[in-house]
């Protein structure tokens, strides 16, 4: 058969090409002529048999596909276990990619245009506010005159056609002016703007109650002319064109200025959520250090901030379940996408507590931080003392490995680089030896006398004070001095002892 | 030179310039594809972008108080429609990111359409291609053009597509293709043109070797796109079809509406990042400890008496919801790939298969297809498998016994269309358009190779296969990849041996190439290679490639499903 043959022909020795009839002569001469060589090669052939059986065995007979987990259970080589996922801290860190920005272009475009509309569109409020404020001063013919002298108006024989719907002006089709750019239109493409939206426009204080700027026109073929009475409110002739200027600059006032329901509550939502992150942020070490009976901070302060935090909380939640409901009052519902934005701010918030929610768990009781507290003090005093302990042993080593040096012996590796296991084992052995115990009463507790502890004392008063005034920086820079003062201390303390 | 990573850094960047406030993302179809493959919804959602929108859809409503992110391809119709959303704008504010290079004409068009003042921001950030994994990239391409050249759409498509992952990576490479493809020629020369015509864009801090890009031809080797896998990856691709990280398993018998259609993302999944590139039998081992885990946790949840339980809950909270909705999930999929797998006796398919491209001897292998044509539980597509590898491989054999298969195709059933693909393969990557040697019979270094690889990988006989890309990288490491072969272009040529290649596969790439290469980058020490392709094929694409050259007509058309957010 071919395919014994060629299997056969696989046995060559990947190095020498030296045909080897089995498996394990193929090992054997590996190991003997190549083991310096390649060891990644080596290894593959270790155990070689196995893998050959398990091939053969294992996995053809794996036709029920659902043992094949089981069948592969036994193997704790984990063949391909080199190949999980990706990690990522192989290829990390990386720089953002190229990018490339026409903002500038954009604007120096744009913004051309804009200086234009800008400019006409100011020209036209300084005319509208001179026609609002004297409104009713004059009749109606000296008003004629009055609107003339704000804008030139364009003489009637220049223009033959309305230039915004193209039909020729007649005896009874008539031109009418814009009085703002003293452009001429039909009677049917003339806009009217109402005086109060005029005064709104041009006062920023007034107070705007009507909903349209500009009059509606409920049939094209009536005449506005009956609307234009002094019994319907007064209003101002314009063009379309003015009236777009007038609007569109109305429209980027108005955003400006008015924040809708949703963006004040998603507002006030945001703030309490920077407000969690900077507490938790002073917080959670506080919490950290308090569970194992630290006294660093102050067990009360970690108890007005986790209340803090619960207030704030509470208020995200509050604000955020506002906002999901907002617009569904009276039987009405809001538009389909604003039902989805409220509903996605909900989640986003819920997200937030979920994932925040953990460091409010930790805080110890007050009686729970006593005896940790207690137990905290003995385990510095059993690690002072354990330390004394391996200082000393360490000096007798010295002294028998210089009086072994006399002798002439050789020394055992392992006594003189002590590995952490061993430092392990012995620590227990001299704790059981020994059999000691505390046999002071620890000084540092209530001495207040030492001039160390007043120091201490006095930086803890500062970080007090440095957090009601919320700097941040400065409790942080304390709170490392006072942790190198402790220690300090506690060099102090063992010196005193040995 | 992770793809991923150079994507989420854009969109990340992208959000953090739009500042704080509620936030939508504008998008098209392809950048949708694009941003959802590196984000979950979830995750976007902590960085306030509430809101996902398509510009071509017609239903939004105007929401001032968002702020309103674009990223989208530089296409006309969104550059028009996009003007068209200026002059009537929807959103308070504008952050436009276009995904590559676009025109000053465009921008122009743009600026002078915002009469409103709302765009902050105009931009190009080069994130125009799909991030499968950290090395492995598409442009969702199927058919790449008529016959042996580029459509011209497709052929700017993709070289944006392939500047962009330069830009992304910071990357400018020296040039090499393969010599027997004149498509990886123009594609090799079009890239050159762009990086010398947006030179200034390509200067950055140069790296002591040059980054190598190598443009390939999947007509070099149209075996691996044939095979049936069985790494997880490949495998779920394979029997279920991978689309956007989406699986879709509607048609899985008795299943829950929850997991009709299921995401596996290796961003998001950390048991599926885990198993991607492990063997099924594997896969089963570890779902179980999963599940173990799982029934161990859950066993925790069921008595929440005290306090103390409570606090367990919560702070279990995330990764027990985590790791519930993982676990049906992925105990589902292996659990149908299994139905699958002894339904369909792939295993046996797969051994013929495997047997037919590594070793093989012709008329055992014959005597095998025949027997599998016989068997009634192996479906249409494995037998026409088979019969295609059949034909590529013993294409100039004296016994060759192709019409033969195919007659006993007819006779079994299988349709005209599907008999044709036969021929389809041959034309497509036969020996007369492959140009390089993918069967290395009786070559007996070759065969001790692969003996061996087979015992350090996954020793089983179904993983035998090595696609020829595998070998191509290797050599191209050790700096012995034939220049007659795969020249450079230009004249500089590459003293070092190369460290940051990017390999792009025309015509598509495979799950198997991307597991060869995650495993040339793992046991390779400072070699980072990132494989791209116009799409990622299984056999069912592969199919739809291929026929394309044959039946000429039939119009190229993108796979870009629609992603439901
Ligand atoms: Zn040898
Ligand atoms: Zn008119
Ligand atoms: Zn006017």
């Amino acid at each position: 058969m071919a395919g014994v043959a060629e299997i056969r022909e696989g046995f060559l020795c990947p190095i020498c090409m030296k045909d080897l009839g089995t498996v394990s002569q193929l090992q054997d001469h590996f190991e003997e002529e190549h083991s310096s060589e390649d060891k990644d090669v080596l290894q593959q052939l270790r155990g070689l048999f196995d893998k050959a059986k398990k091939r053969i065995l294992g996995d053809k007979e794996g036709g029920d596909s659902t043992d094949a987990g089981e069948t592969r259970k036994g193997d704790n080589s984990k063949p391909s276990g080199g190949i999980p996922g990706f990690d990522p801290s192989v290829w990390e860190p990386q720089d953002d990619g190229v990018t490339r920005s026409h903002t500038d272009m954009f604007r120096s475009i744009r913004d051309e245009r804009i200086d234009r509309y800008v400019v006409e569109t100011n020209k036209l409020l300084i005319r509208l506010d001179k026609l609002v404020v004297n409104d009713g001063v004059f009749d109606h013919k000296k008003r004629k005159a009055y609107e003339k002298s704000v804008v030139n108006w364009i003489p009637d024989n220049q223009v033959p056609k309305c230039p915004t719907c193209g039909r020729s002006f007649t005896l009874t089709k008539r031109r009418h002016h814009c009085r703002l750019c003293g452009g001429i239109m039909c009677d049917r493409c003339s806009q009217f703007l109402t005086n109060s939206y005029a005064r709104k426009l041009t006062d920023p204080a007034f107070q705007f109650e009507g909903e349209n700027g500009f009059l509606k026109r409920s049939d094209s073929n009536s005449s506005l002319n009956s609307i234009a009475s002094p019994e319907g409110e007064v209003h101002v002739r314009t063009c379309q064109e003015c009236r777009k200027l007038l609007e569109r600059r109305d429209q980027l006032v108005e955003q400006r200025n008015t924040k809708p329901t949703i963006v004040l509550l998603y507002e006030k939502m945001r703030s309490c959520i920077s407000d969690c992150d900077v507490i938790l942020e002073q917080y959670i070490p506080m919490v950290e250090s308090l569970s194992i009976g630290e006294s660093s901070y102050s067990f009360q302060d970690a108890q007005r901030y986790r209340l803090k935090l619960v207030k704030l909380y509470e208020a995200v939640d509050q604000l955020s379940k506002r906002i999901m409901v907002l617009g569904f009052e009276d039987d009405k519902t809001p538009a389909a996408k604003q039902i989805i934005l409220q509903k996605a701010i909900r989640s986003y918030a819920s997200t937030f507590m979920q994932e925040n929610m953990m460091g409010l768990q930790a805080l110890p009781t007050i009686e729970q931080y006593t005896n940790l507290q207690e137990k905290r003090k003995i385990e510095i005093q059993q690690r002072i003392a354990y330390e004394r302990q391996v200082t000393i042993e360490a000096q007798e080593r010295e002294k028998r490995i210089e009086e072994s040096h006399h002798k002439d012996v050789p020394i055992k590796s392992s006594n003189t680089s002590p590995t952490k296991a061993v430092v392990d084992r012995e620590r227990s052995d001299s704790q059981k030896v020994s059999g000691w115990k505390p046999q002071v009463e620890p000084k540092f507790v209530n001495s207040s006398s030492d001039p160390m502890i007043q120091q201490i004392n006095i930086i803890q008063g500062y970080i007090k004070q440095a957090k009601q005034v919320q700097k941040w920086d400065e409790v942080e820079m304390l709170e490392q001095n006072l942790k190198e003062l402790q220690k300090e201390y506690m060099n102090q303390q063992r010196q005193n002892w040995s | 030179m992770n793809v991923i990573l150079a994507i989420k850094q854009y969109i990340s960047k992208m959000i953090e310039e739009a500042g704080p406030g509620m936030k939508v993302l504008l998008m098209d179809k392809e950048t949708t594809s694009i941003v959802s493959m590196v984000y979950a919804q979830s995750e976007i959602l902590q960085k306030e972008v509430y809101l996902f929108e398509r510009i071509d859809s017609s239903g939004r409503e105007a929401m001032k108080h968002l702020k309103c992110i674009c990223f989208l391809r530089p296409i006309r119709e969104n550059v028009e429609l996009l003007a068209q959303e200026l002059r009537m704008p929807k959103y308070g504010l504008y952050y436009i990111y276009f995904s590559s290079v676009i025109s000053k004409q465009e921008v122009k068009v743009l600026a002078e359409a915002d009469d409103q003042e709302v765009v902050r921001e105009v931009q190009e950030f080069y994130g125009d291609y799909v991030a499968v994994n950290p090395h492995l990239f598409t442009l969702n391409i199927i058919g790449c053009g008529p016959g042996l050249g580029w459509k011209t759409d497709l052929l700017t498509r993709t070289v944006q597509g392939l500047t962009s992952v330069l830009l992304s990576l910071k990357k400018c490479p020296m040039i090499r293709y393969q010599n027997s493809s004149e498509m990886a020629r123009r594609l090799a020369e079009n890239v050159r043109q762009m990086i010398n015509k947006e030179a200034a864009l390509f200067e950055f801090r140069k790296t002591d070797v040059a980054p190598v890009l190598l443009v390939l031809d999947r007509r070099a080797d149209a075996v691996t796109p044939l095979l049936n896998q069985w790494t997880y990856q490949a495998m779920v691709h394979e029997l279920l079809g991978i689309h956007n990280n989406r699986i879709n398993l509607s048609n899985v018998p008795g299943i829950s509406k929850d997991l009709q259609e299921v995401v596996l993302s290796a961003e998001h999944d950390e048991f599926y990042a885990n198993n991607l590139y492990m063997n099924f039998g594997e896969i089963g081992t570890n779902i179980k400890e999963l599940m173990d885990e799982f029934q161990k946790k859950s066993k925790g949840q069921a008595k929440v008496e005290s306090i103390a339980d409570m606090k367990a809950f919560v702070e279990n909270y995330p990764q027990f919801r985590k790791m519930s909705g993982t676990v049906a999930k992925h105990v589902t999929v292996v659990g149908e790939l299994s139905r699958l797998v002894a339904k369909l006796s792939l295993l046996e398919v797969s051994e013929t298969e495997q047997e037919l491209v590594c070793q093989g001897d012709h008329s055992a292998c014959l005597q095998k297809i025949r027997s599998l044509i016989g068997n009634e539980k192996v479906q249409h597509t494995d037998v026409l498998r088979l019969v295609m590898l059949y034909a590529l491989r013993y294409e100039s054999h004296s016994n060759n016994d192709v019409s033969g298969l195919v007659e006993a195709l007819r006779k079994r059933g299988v349709s005209d269309k599907h008999r044709s693909m036969v021929h389809a393969v041959l034309e497509y990557g036969g020996k007369k358009t492959r140009g390089t040697d993918l069967f290395r019979d009786g070559d007996p270094v070759a065969i001790t190779k692969r003996f061996l690889k087979g015992l350090k990988g996954v020793e089983n006989v179904y993983t035998q296969h090595q696609p020829l890309l595998n070998t191509v990288l290797d050599q191209l490491l050790k700096g012995k990849l034939k220049e007659s072969a795969y020249p450079y272009l230009g004249t500089s040529q590459l003293r070092d041996r190369p460290q940051d290649i990017v390999v792009f596969m025309i015509g598509g790439t495979t799950y198997e190439e991307s597991f060869a290469v995650h495993h040339i980058n793992r046991s390779n020490p400072g070699v980072r290679v990132v494989l791209g392709g116009t799409t990622v094929h299984n056999f069912k694409s592969f199919l739809e490639e291929i026929s394309q050259p044959v039946h000429g007509q039939t119009p190229s058309h993108m796979t870009t499903r629609t992603v439901h957010w």
